[in-house]
Parts: C-alpha cells; sequence; structure tokens
C-alpha cells in the first residue's frame, strides 16, 4: 500500500494503491478556495489557502494543499465540495455514482417547454456554465410588407438611402460618364433587413417608392403564428454550475429551477467592514455587491448582500480580512448518510 | 508553503497607497480610516518610513490582498513564504 | 532466494522453511479430517508430496523446528515473516489461517469513516468496507493488529479471545 501525489497545472492528485485503487483528484480552477473541505477531512490532510489572496491576486500555487502523508482516501471532501474541484475514484469509478457516499442535493434545471430562449440566465450565471442556443424567425416574414422602387421614376438622390433605419436601401453611386449619365448605376431593397417602416416611401422627393402591404390593407395585422415561433436550447455545464439560484431568480418565465443543498444566513458587521471588496471578489455567486449612491449625499450601505443567491459556502466569510462577514449554515440536505461517522462529519460543517 | 505579506522596499514609491488601503489598519487606527497616515499610537501592518515601506505587524494581516491591488509598483505582495506570518 | 537455491550443507534454506510450513498445516488439515486432495489442492502441492509428508519422509526435521518456532512467534511477526517466505498474499494467508492457534475477536467503532486503509493493510483480507464502515471477519482475522495501528480513527478494537477449537472454514 502507497499513496503518492503529483501536482500538474495546480490540479492536484493523490493516488492509494493496494487491495484497490484509490484516486483523489482536485481542478484547481474549480476551486473557490471556500474552506468546506478542510473543515470536513478527518486527518486534518488538507490546507486552505488564504481566499482572500487567492481571489484577488495572482497566485503560482493550488488553492489547496493535501498532505499525502496524511491523507487517508476517505472521499468526504470530495462529498461535501460544492464546487465539484474534488472527486474521488474507486477502481476508477467515481463515487459521485457510489450509492453508499453521500452527495449533496442540489440541482439546477431550464426547463426547454416553458424557456423563451431570452439568455438572461446565460447573462446572469456567475459561473458562466449555460448555454442558450436560439433560432429566430425570418425577419422578412413578420414585416407586414415591402416596398418597391419605380427604378424609372428614381432620380438616384440618394435621400431614402441615408434616411433608411435599417439601412436596407443601397445604391451604387457612381461618377456620371457621357455614354451614361447617372450617379448611380442601380438602387437595392434587402427585404430580410426592410422593416417596412415607410420612411422612404414619405422622403421620396417623385414618389417613386410604393408601399405593397403584404396582409390587409387596414386592420389588425396578422402574422403566422408559425412564422413568429423562436427555437432554441438551453445547456448548463454540470461541473461549473454552482446552484447559486441566479438563473431561476433572473428568469422572468420561472423555466429555471434550483435546489440548494445548504440552509443558512449571511450577515455583515457594517461597523467593521471596512469596504475592501475583498468579500465581493471572492464570492464566486455574485452574491455580494457595492451599491451606488442614487444621488449626491446619498449614503448607501456599505455592502449588499442578496441571500437568494447565496449556497453558504463561507467562502466570503474566509475572505474578509476583519472578520466583519458571518455565514451560518443551519442545515445539509444529502442523500441518505448510513455511516455514523460520515453523518458527524457533515453534521459538523453547520454551525 | 504558505503565503505571507512580502514588501519590496527598494521598488516602493512610499505612496501609501496600502496603508490606507489596507482594511486592518484602517479598522485599527481612525487616523488611517480618514484617508491619512497613521499619528496615532496604533499598531499597524505597515507603514512608509524615511519615504519606503515598512512592515510593522504582518501578524495582523487578513491576506486579502486589498494593499498589492492599490500598488502601483508591486513594491507589496502575497507570496509563498517559508514561514507563515 | 528460495526456489532453486539447493542446500547441500545442512543450511536452512527459504525453500526449507516453507515446506516446513507447509508440512504444519497439512498435519493441521489432516486433524481436521481433510482428504489429501482436499490437502494437496489448499496448498498448491502434489499429491505425493502431500503422502510423503504425511508420513514424514522428505523432511528435514531442523526445517519443521524452525516452522513451529515461526508459528508460535506473535502473530504479527508469523504473518509478515511467513509473507516474506512466500512473497504471495494469498499463499500467505492460508497458511497462516490454518496454523494459527489463536483467536481473535474484532470490533469496529462508529467512528470508522470507511476510508480503507485498514482493508488495503490486512494480510488476511478479512476486512471489507460496508455502507462507509470497514466489516472485520473475526474468523480470518490473525491477530498482527496492522490495522488497529493504521488506522486513521482508532476505530478497531481487536482482543484474543480463548480457543473454542473451532477454526471457522479454510
Amino acid at each position: 500500500m502507497e499513496t503518492t501525489e503529483t501536482i500538474e497545472n495546480k490540479n492536484i492528485s493523490v493516488q492509494r494503491t493496494g487491495a484497490e485503487e484509490r484516486k483523489l483528484q482536485f481542478k484547481d480552477e474549480l476551486c473557490t478556495a471556500c474552506g468546506l473541505c478542510e473543515k470536513i477531512c478527518p486527518v486534518s490532510a488538507i490546507e486552505v489557502e488564504p481566499t482572500g489572496a487567492m481571489a484577488t491576486t495572482e497566485q503560482e500555487s493550488s488553492k489547496v494543499d493535501i498532505n499525502e502523508e496524511k491523507c487517508v482516501l476517505c472521499g468526504m471532501c470530495a462529498c461535501i465540495c460544492p464546487y465539484n474541484a474534488l472527486d474521488m475514484e474507486i477502481e476508477g469509478e467515481s463515487i459521485k455514482t457510489m450509492e453508499a457516499y453521500p452527495k449533496l442535493i442540489k440541482s439546477a434545471e431550464i426547463n426547454d417547454e416553458t424557456c423563451i430562449y431570452c439568455k438572461a440566465c446565460e447573462t446572469a450565471c456567475p459561473r458562466d456554465a449555460i448555454v442558450i442556443a436560439r433560432e429566430l424567425p425570418e425577419r422578412s416574414k413578420l414585416v407586414t410588407g415591402e416596398i418597391e422602387i419605380d427604378k424609372e421614376t428614381c432620380i438616384d438622390c440618394g435621400i431614402c438611402e441615408e434616411m433608411c433605419p435599417a439601412d436596407a436601401i443601397t445604391m451604387e453611386h457612381k461618377q456620371p460618364t457621357s455614354d451614361s449619365p447617372t450617379v448611380s448605376s442601380d438602387i437595392n431593397v434587402d427585404k430580410d433587413k426592410c422593416v417596412y417602416c415607410l420612411v422612404c416611401k414619405k422622403a421620396c422627393p417623385v414618389d417613386a417608392i410604393t408601399a405593397v402591404c403584404r396582409q390587409c390593407s387596414y386592420g389588425e395585422y396578422d402574422i403566422k403564428p408559425e412564422d413568429a415561433e423562436i427555437e432554441g436550447s438551453s445547456f448548463i455545464d454540470d461541473e461549473l454550475c454552482v446552484d447559486c439560484g441566479w438563473c431561476q431568480e433572473i428568469c422572468p418565465v420561472d423555466a429555471a429551477t434550483v435546489e440548494k443543498a445548504f440552509e443558512g444566513k449571511i450577515t455583515y458587521d457594517q461597523e467593521t467592514c471596512q469596504g475592501c471588496e475583498t468579500c465581493v471578489l471572492a464570492c464566486p455567486c455574485n452574491v455580494l455587491s457595492f451599491p451606488q449612491s442614487a444621488e449626491s449625499g446619498d449614503k448607501p450601505e456599505k455592502l449588499h448582500i442578496d441571500e437568494k443567491y447565496c449556497i453558504y459556502c463561507g467562502a466570503c466569510e474566509k475572505a474578509c480580512p476583519v472578520n466583519a462577514i458571518n455565514v451560518e449554515r443551519t442545515g445539509i440536505k444529502t442523500t441518505p448518510i448510513k455511516s455514523k461517522s460520515w453523518e458527524k462529519a457533515f453534521e459538523s460543517v453547520k454551525n | 508553503m504558505p503565503i505571507g505579506l512580502v514588501v519590496y522596499p527598494e521598488l516602493c514609491h512610499g505612496c501609501g497607497n496600502c496603508v490606507v488601503t489596507c482594511p486592518v489598519n484602517s479598522l485599527r487606527s481612525p487616523e488611517v480610516a480618514g484617508g491619512k497616515g497613521p499619528t496615532d499610537e496604533v499598531d499597524i501592518i505597515m507603514m512608509v518610513e524615511d519615504g519606503s515601506i515598512e512592515l510593522k505587524h504582518s501578524e495582523f494581516c487578513g491576506k486579502c490582498g486589498t494593499c498589492v491591488r492599490s500598488c502601483p509598483v508591486f513594491a507589496i505582495r502575497l507570496e509563498e513564504v517559508e514561514e507563515a506570518k | 532466494m528460495g526456489e532453486s537455491v539447493i542446500n547441500t550443507h545442512g543450511v536452512i534454506m527459504p525453500k526449507h522453511i516453507i515446506s516446513g510450513l507447509k508440512f504444519l498445516a497439512a498435519v493441521e488439515l489432516r486433524k481436521k479430517s481433510y482428504t489429501q486432495r482436499e490437502i494437496a489442492e489448499k496448498l498448491g502441492m502434489d499429491r505425493s508430496t502431500v503422502s510423503h509428508y504425511l508420513n514424514g519422509r522428505n523432511l528435514s526435521w531442523n526445517s519443521i523446528e524452525i516452522a513451529e518456532v515461526i508459528v508460535n512467534l506473535c502473530p504479527r511477526d508469523f504473518s509478515t515473516l511467513t509473507y516474506s517466505l512466500l512473497k504471495d498474499r494469498e499463499k500467505t494467508r492460508t497458511i497462516v489461517k490454518i496454523c494459527s492457534n489463536k483467536k481473535f475477536e474484532c470490533d469496529v467503532k462508529n467512528s470508522c469513516i470507511g476510508c480503507g486503509v485498514c482493508a488495503d493493510t490486512c494480510f488476511m483480507n478479512a476486512i471489507v468496507l460496508e455502507n462507509l464502515k470497514a466489516q472485520i471477519d473475526s474468523d480470518w482475522c490473525c491477530g498482527c493488529m496492522m490495522c488497529w495501528e493504521i488506522c486513521p480513527t482508532n476505530s478497531i478494537e481487536i482482543k484474543e479471545v480463548e480457543d473454542d477449537g473451532n477454526n471457522g472454514n479454510y
């Protein structure tokens, strides 16, 4: 039986070969140095580097240090990590797929039936875990008419081209020559760009433009609903997603559902806080922000905390250099834990 | 190796940014919180003396990196050190 | 070492000690009314050798004496020495199990975290993990205490109990 450790590009791998092969893997880019692994490790083999320093400065070392002489590869750190930065494999199989090992109950889902592909979640997601792909309808099908230019009447003045708000009209300007004494050789309307606003028609000094309504002469426009349909798909990268709740909160049609593993409370002491911004930079879920003054003389609170997005990992508390933040974990949801010691260990991260 | 606060006096211009942005300093000293250098007798982490930075009480450092971000010349850094301070 | 070394000067070589151990194991199995065929199978020998051994032929009594000393060492020395001679975990397991004249009762406390270090260490493969807790098969425990020593949470309790003569299944 032998335990070995390798570090490559800040990623750590601790391996034990014996009756069975165990491998603990740490991915630095997913780690936020929140400290939960250090807290739960039963043999004090993990040391997490200062959260603030890791969030605000360039560092050459990994965010955690695993002492391979102490690590017994029990897998607790991998089971508690809310950021998927740690995983353990036994005989090549991840313990995340094994029933004996408890898992945090957390998830994020986007219902494609309800989703209108507005991309608000994609923009809001603090971990860039969401990709919304959408296919928009053909614009020309949603426009109620089109314009026609009578090239015989047209005097090539270029007024319509200059006024068109959609840049749908283009002229091929040229110098007149004796064999072709005009200032333009052609004028074209791009039907994909034209929105049938009729500015060109109103501006044309020689009435060379006619409007042709496609649907009706008067009354309600009647666009076929299938022509207006937006198709798309949503994708959440499970490895990057931290189930913070931003997608759920920002979605205008309640298509996103997030379940969180930890319950708790986050508070800060306004007197102690010096507004250094370390917590704002350390929080992986964009829970914290500095409020802007609405007008001069207005003094907003030092720090704005919105618990809706918090997963109670404790990174901000650990990052604060003046201990102004308090993160309290009051509940933790996991799949059933059969081992007494594991139950106790998971309870111990509450406070 | 642990990460600790290190200063490079030979690079320092003595601007004092680190002294006043440090949240630990400003919590400890009302003078610093007011945006000035300390004139009171309070122990703070670092001070500018004779035009260059000097570490006084690095044991108070919360390793947040605010000073590092405020320094225009990389004269104060959080980096791996032999012994944690 | 071992197989290829031929002893011509009355020096006891590892191979001879192994023979001594196998002799003791064969006698032990015979006492439990195993047939010669079964004994040969268990110990990985051919039947004629088993027959010779049981009749006291082809064996130096000196190596049997040494084997007896090894068997009666403290359980850890017995198993580690046997392993260093046999260089095979499975064979060591068989010999130790048959020849061990001690019986142990094992218990794992709830503080066990299921790290599996004990299972990896156990020569006798007496430990398995179930629901993130080590389960030790007392029948197979040789009492070497290596698991007890290596356990990071001090969760293992092993005590020697009086041998009731029932050594379980080999």
